[in-house]
């Protein structure tokens, strides 16, 4: 094991993981393109992939807020809304072309953002959830009274795009960019910055730091991403009513795979959203009836045996006993004595 | 020590007042301190002086009266915009971001110098990590730079809690019980910072001792919370052979000496 690490660290075996399996993803279609009849790669494989690529996105945002900052966005769907429905509703009622249409349902939801970041987000903790939650709900309410513009209840139909590769070129493409974005945010001074905030908010503001509009830039930042995920979908689902847009457990989704991932890391809602995506799939499959029940309780067993999620259980610094037997591997390939040991410095220790 | 002269103060507190409820914590109090000078602010538990501290750094709201830092009302400023004009705090109880590093809480502390969040998405660090490091020295903490500051020590947090402060380079520090619960060797180390801080590099001070011998071998001028108000003003020996500041601590409330050295 020790020398696998050391050989894993000296070939930065990480970097050509990520790089391959980047090309994998890739590469994937092309079988669909080649030989078609083959049925390698199917239409329902590209659809699973693009719909897991959008739980990443979305559980990513949710961490930018949730876990980076502090505030648990409860109601974080609103924006995945006002995405779909900004791009729904320029195509189907205005006639728009996809991309004008989808950087309005962008602008849609940065907007209400601003506004409704600059309210609620000088609020403390369990009041922003809650109005947020507030928020997902009043909106959905608007959406199908305002049924002149929207479709009110009967919902609105998107001119039919069907191109299975293209959506997911897309969704590859974007998701890899916000992963990016969010690993760059990480490392960097505003990402720090947010982390002070989750830690010691009052102490921060008093050392400087004008935590409103942090937040509320980040918040905007998180919700503009979503945004675009909701017009993305909107868009590859052809048709949107309130109550498909507005799905209950969507903000849900975002929490469990942030939460099941690890908190405040990078990798850990990407890692969430994988496996939250197939749990769901599988329970989807078999019991449809519980699916809702099931995501309950697996959201209770991990806060209760998991609460630094999964990646964080394998931090040397997380105090679990998969931790200590990391920490103690990693000093072991530093080589280093145990008075020494315990600046083992990582990005995705969760903090 | 830098003499008082008439010159314009740095920091002045007009009646000052500040109610919780039907609380008085501060009724009224003026104060004023002047650039280059250290002074203490000394009272029995409960007297107002953390009330004091928090009205002056804006994370209370002050119920009455004015503060001026630099000449400039900061009476409604936020917390931010106090800091970034130069005035900088340590807490009774220790504020550090316990889950980062040391050298990430003292860069975190002076982050707000690189104007605008598009300079902040630099990774961490590159700009400032010198000074951060060259006070990891002063304070005698280069050892323990990349260690979480929850795994610290108490004397340890409040250390850091200093370099905080100093990290933005501020022209007025409040220290609120910097040396509680810090062994006595280390005491006579941060006395030392102070005293080379100011007569060095004119730094002003305030504040906040229980411990009178620290207060006697370092403060140019005294003064003295009860109940929250002012009792009394002058020279640490003056404060010490005053009537009233004696009853004070000494007289109604029993032993309140003995808190000298509490934590
Ligand atoms: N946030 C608060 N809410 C209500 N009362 C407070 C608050 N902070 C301080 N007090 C009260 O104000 C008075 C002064 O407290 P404090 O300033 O902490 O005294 P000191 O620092 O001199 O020991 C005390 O009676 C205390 O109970
Ligand atoms: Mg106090």
């Amino acid at each position: 094991m020790v020398k696998f690490v050391q050989a894993w660290r000296k070939y930065r075996l990480g970097k050509w993981a990520l790089a391959l399996l980047i090309l994998f993803l890739f590469l994937l279609p092309v079988p669909q393109f080649v030989a078609p009849e083959a049925k390698l790669v199917t239409n329902s494989l590209l659809f699973s992939l693009t719909q897991m690529f959008m739980l990443i996105i979305l559980a990513s945002d949710w961490n930018l807020i949730g876990g980076f900052t502090g505030y648990y966005d409860f109601g974080h769907a609103v924006f995945f809304g006002l995405g779909a429905y900004g791009t729904g509703v320029m195509m189907a009622q205005m006639g728009w072309a996809f991309v004008p249409a989808l950087l309005i349902g962008a602008v849609v939801a940065a907007v209400f953002a601003i506004l409704l970041g600059s309210a609620t987000l000088r609020l403390r903790g369990a009041y922003f959830s809650i109005a947020m939650l507030g928020a997902f709900v009043a909106v959905r309410e608007i959406i199908r009274v305002l049924r002149p513009i929207t479709g009110g209840g009967s919902g609105l139909t998107l001119p039919p795009y069907l191109n299975r590769p293209l959506f997911y070129y897309v969704l590859l493409l974007f998701m890899i960019f916000v992963v990016w974005v969010i690993w760059w945010i990480r490392r960097s001074e505003f990402g720090y910055t947010l982390i002070a905030i989750r830690e010691d908010e009052v102490g921060a503001e008093m050392r400087g730091i004008n935590t409103t509009l942090h937040k509320i830039v980040v918040f905007t930042l998180a919700a503009t991403f979503t945004g675009l995920v909701g017009g993305l979908w909107a868009y590859q689902n052809t048709f949107i009513d309130p109550d498909v847009v507005f799905f209950d457990s969507r903000t849900l989704d975002m929490v469990l795979a942030t939460l099941l991932g690890g908190l405040g890391t990078v990798t850990g809602p990407v890692l969430g959203a994988v496996l939250i995506y197939w749990l769901r799939d599988v329970l989807w499959a078999n019991f449809l009836q519980y699916h809702l029940i099931i995501q309950g309780l697996v959201l209770i067993l991990i806060v209760l045996f998991l609460p630094e999620g999964v990646l964080g259980s394998f931090d040397p610094n997380s105090g679990t006993r998969i931790g200590g037997w990391v920490g103690k591997i990693l000093r072991e390939a530093d080589g280093e004595t145990e008075e020494t040991a315990n600046a083992a410095e990582s990005v995705e220790a969760p903090v | 020590m830098t003499a008082v002269t008439q010159q314009q103060p740095l920091l002045e507190g007009r009646g000052v007042s500040k109610y919780f409820g039907g609380l008085a914590a501060l009724s009224d109090v003026d104060f004023t301190v002047y650039p280059g000078e250290i002074m203490g602010l000394i009272g029995p538990n409960g007297s107002g002086k953390t009330t004091l501290f928090d009205c002056l750094s804006r994370v209370q709201d002050i119920s009455k009266g004015q503060v001026f830092f630099k000449g400039e009302d900061i009476t409604r400023k936020k917390p931010y915009q106090v800091a970034h004009l130069g005035l900088s705090r340590t807490f009774q109880i220790i504020r550090v971001y316990n889950k980062l590093t040391v050298i990430e809480n003292l860069l975190l502390s002076q982050q707000w110098r690189n104007k605008g969040i598009l300079k902040q998405l630099r990774p961490s660090g590159q700009q400032m990590e010198g000074r951060a490091k060259e006070l990891t020295d002063f304070l005698l903490m280069s050892h323990v730079i990349k260690e979480k500051a929850g795994n610290l020590s108490g004397g340890q947090k409040r250390l850091l809690e200093i370099g905080m402060a100093l990290m933005p380079d501020p022209d007025l520090i409040l220290l609120d019980e910097a040396t509680s619960g810090i062994n006595p060797t280390l005491i006579e180390t941060i006395k030392d910072r102070i005293r080379e801080l100011n007569s060095k590099y004119n730094k002003t001070f305030l504040l906040i001792e229980h411990n009178i011998h620290f207060i006697g071998d370092l403060c140019d001028r005294v003064f003295v919370l009860d109940y929250g108000q002012k009792l009394a003003e002058g020279t640490p020996d003056e404060i010490m052979n005053n009537q009233a500041v004696i009853e004070a601590y000494f007289g109604a409330d029993g032993d309140e000496g003995d808190d000298e050295y509490d934590e």
